[in-house]
């Protein structure tokens, strides 16, 4: 009896040594060196994946709201290999569908059988949605036909597609000049380009994020909330856009131009509500950019393309003359047709000499010589200090990229010259972009205040929409000289009967015209141009004409006045501003 | 003497024994329900895990097809296509002479876009998953038994 005891505890003994044994070879092997390297590696490798999540890129608005740019749903199409069970069904309905080589996705489709590659292998990138749904329609018929008797049954498995987005501009080419592109065939590297999608591109791209996600499904990880990039709401209103581009296309057709410029602003917030340059482009096809562009050539001329810009150049002078005291509209000048500035001669336009005339009547002819006159009265260092101030050389610091500035030549300068200051008084010699003209003119109809310019006019960031309130850049002119400067080219439309006037509107402006230098000297090439703002007794918009090399006629009297009246026209109607009578009346109590 | 009563008072050996197994099978069954907690608490943890990512998924996928559908708005709206439905159902553009404006008191005319709310008034959303769903079943117990105790504590004063 005692001895079988015995031997049923030693069977016992040495069960338990087992078993501890065990246990420790078990921990043991737990906490080797070795097997804490296989482990991480094995984590490294299989428990997590590694994702780069991209955020949506904002969203760009018009001021009401209607979406300019956006993003649109595409598909990254991929196999599997070792999952696909019919190679040739895989290559047979992604060549029909994708438009993408049999024999090349045959050769992925096979790829585990034939070389064990276990790799995701891409197939297509930026399918298009409808692409998709022809596929899922074809999965579904498969799954549902029946198993041949013989062969392997069609089967799409292994194929996987995963949505992402690209960027969308619905209104195809309207605004493009202003909105520039974003090159989304950069999946991963891609950027905006010229316009607001440069000039804010930090602020639409969001945040990309690297994340560690665990792939076992106990380990739950909040994957963190990505916020989508900032959207922008632009001070540009859609259908004055539209507008504003029909008319200026149909300029240029009309008087043979080269090219084209139109830009609408709110003289007294600097908010640009319509921006048309020419030659048009379509963002949603921004890889035929250089076809539209060729080198040499502008995306945006209104803020890229340097011009001298003529005679619409004389309002700052004069404005100038007035707010130094220098002359008044009444102050009397002898046109004899031709005045001598630095030791060289300058004449009129029409080289004839127009007589007495005043102030006004130097405006409403656009007389070089008494401008010439006006500006030697005033003084360089004066009529420079005011061309500074009214930011000529200077950028206007508009937020879009791509702004151009040439420096102002002063003084003192290796490249200035006394007759600098005659040339300069008329806008010859001097080099600017329409968007520093208006900006500078602008003035005129905000009692002398020069506001930044601005196409942004809110943003969304977070689900809060901030707001970018209007800018002072200075004041420029004092109160009254702007309204006198206002009132004296409004007189000056009515008495020529311009073609820029509109029926029912008061409206102040100037015309322009520039001869274009070349190589030898000036050319007989123009520019042609008009600034014009209105009503006069409260400026709602203020509207900057340029066509490049017009060979209708050279004078912006002829052809880019009646452009500016044709604008007036249609955005009166689109601001919804009422004839003065009636306004007038509406205020009256 | 002595021997006698110790041997009186002595269980019997296999009372012992059978104290001995019922000790381990005691141990051995509360072990079992401690792993079977486990158990079903990681399987619930895995599924809720695979749903979540299933609906992080959608939820991405969501935000894809809200961003294409609105886009997809933006061309069916977009200032061409408008103006082409426009013209066939036989509208014209307004001219100014069509225009007749009428004083209405209170109309103040239209207001810049809001497409979002101003700063003061936002209140931040509270993370999408529950802290629940992330922590281990000790720091769940930790921070049940603390808000228990403190909860107790609390209604005692």
């Amino acid at each position: 009896m005692n001895d079988g005891f015995g031997r049923m505890r030693l069977v016992g003994a040495v069960f338990v040594l087992l078993s501890a044994a065990i246990v420790y070879q078990m921990i043991r092997i737990q906490n080797s060196e070795h097997s804490r390297q296989l482990v991480e590696i094995f984590a490294k490798t299989y428990n997590q994946q590694v994702r780069i999540i991209l955020p949506e890129r904002g969203n760009i608005y018009d001021r009401w709201g209607n979406l300019l740019a956006g993003n649109k749903e595409v598909y990254e199409v991929g196999i599997a290999p070792p999952q696909v069970v019919n190679p040739e069904t895989v290559a047979r309905d992604l060549a029909a569908v994708l438009e993408v080589d049999y024999y090349d996705t045959l050769r992925k489709a096979e790829s585990f059988r034939k070389e064990g590659n276990e790799r995701y292998e891409l197939i297509k990138d930026f399918v298009p949605a409808e692409k998709i749904r022809q596929l899922e329609q074809k999965l579904s018929e498969y799954e549902k036909a029946e198993k041949p008797k013989k062969g392997a049954a069609p089967s799409l498995s292994g194929v996987y597609w995963k949505p992402h987005l690209i960027r969308s501009y619905p209104e195809n080419e309207l605004a493009a000049n202003v909105l520039g592109f974003y090159n989304y065939l950069d999946r991963w590297t891609g950027r905006g380009m010229l316009g607001l999608e440069e000039q804010y591109n930090n602020l639409l791209a969001g945040n990309k994020q690297q994340i560690i996600l665990p792939l076992n499904p106990t380990e739950i990880q909040d994957i963190p909330e990505i916020p989508p990039g900032a959207s922008l709401i632009t001070s540009l209103d859609r259908d004055v856009q539209a507008a504003m581009e029909r008319i200026i296309d149909h300029a240029v057709e009309a008087n043979g131009a080269e090219s084209g410029t139109l830009v609408v602003m709110d003289p007294k917030t600097g908010e640009i509500l319509a921006m048309a340059t020419t030659p048009h482009f379509n963002p949603n096809e921004y890889w035929r950019y250089n076809e539209v562009f060729p080198v040499g050539s502008y995306f945006n001329r209104a803020i890229g393309q340097l011009y001298e810009p003529g005679s619409v150049f004389k309002v700052l002078t004069m404005a100038a003359a007035i707010d130094a005291g220098a002359v008044q509209p009444e102050t009397p000048f002898v046109d004899v047709g031709a005045i001598e500035v630095g030791g060289i001669w300058i004449y009129n336009w029409d080289r004839g000499a127009w007589g007495p005339q005043d102030m006004v009547g130097c405006m409403q002819h656009s007389l070089n010589v008494c401008l010439a006159w006006v500006a030697q009265e005033l003084g360089p260092t004066q009529f420079y200090k005011y061309l500074q101030d009214f930011g000529i050389g200077r950028y206007t610091g508009i937020d879009l990229a791509g702004e151009q500035v040439y420096p102002l030549s002063l003084p003192g300068d290796q490249n200035w010259y006394p007759v600098n200051l005659g040339t300069n008084s008329f806008g010859q010699g001097v080099a600017a972009t329409p968007i520093q003209m208006i900006t500078a003119i602008a003035a005129m109809a905000n009692d002398g205040k020069m506001m930044a310019p601005h196409v942004v006019k809110a943003y969304i960031q977070d689900g809060v929409q901030y707001s970018v309130n209007p800018r002072v850049i200075r004041q420029v002119v004092k109160p009254e000289t702007a309204r006198t400067i206002t009132e004296m080219l409004a007189f000056s439309l009515e008495n020529e009967a311009s073609n820029a006037l509109v029926e029912g509107y008061r409206i102040a402006g100037k015309t322009g015209t520039a001869e274009i230098p070349g190589p030898g000297g000036y050319t007989n090439m123009t520019n042609a141009s008009f600034v014009g703002w209105g009503p006069v007794d409260d400026p709602r918009f203020i509207v900057y004409v340029w066509l490049e090399k017009p060979t209708s006629s050279p004078w912006g009297s002829v052809v880019a006045a009646p452009v500016f009246s044709q604008a007036v026209e249609e955005l009166v109607v689109l601001l919804k501003i009422p004839p003065d009578e009636v306004r007038q009346q509406l205020a009256s109590p | 003497m002595n021997q006698r009563i110790i041997q009186a008072y002595r269980q019997a050996p296999w009372r012992v024994q059978l104290q001995w197994i019922g000790l381990f099978l005691l141990m051995l069954v509360g072990g079992m329900l401690i792993a079977g907690v486990y158990l079903y608490v990681s399987g619930r943890a895995a599924e809720t895990g695979a749903r979540i990512k299933a609906l992080e998924l959608e939820r991405e996928g969501l935000a894809i097809r809200i961003a294409d559908m609105r886009t997809q708005l933006a061309w069916l709206n977009s200032s061409q296509v408008m103006l082409g439905r426009a013209e066939k159902l036989g509208f014209r553009p307004v001219e100014r002479d069509d225009l007749v404006y009428l004083p209405v008191t209170g109309v103040t005319g239209r207001e810049v876009v809001f497409l979002a709310p101003p700063p003061a008034s936002v209140q931040r959303e509270n993370k999408l998953l529950r802290p629940a769903y992330t922590q281990s079943l000790w720091d769940l117990l930790y921070q049940s038994a603390y808000q228990f105790v403190n909860t107790r504590g609390g209604q005692g004063q």
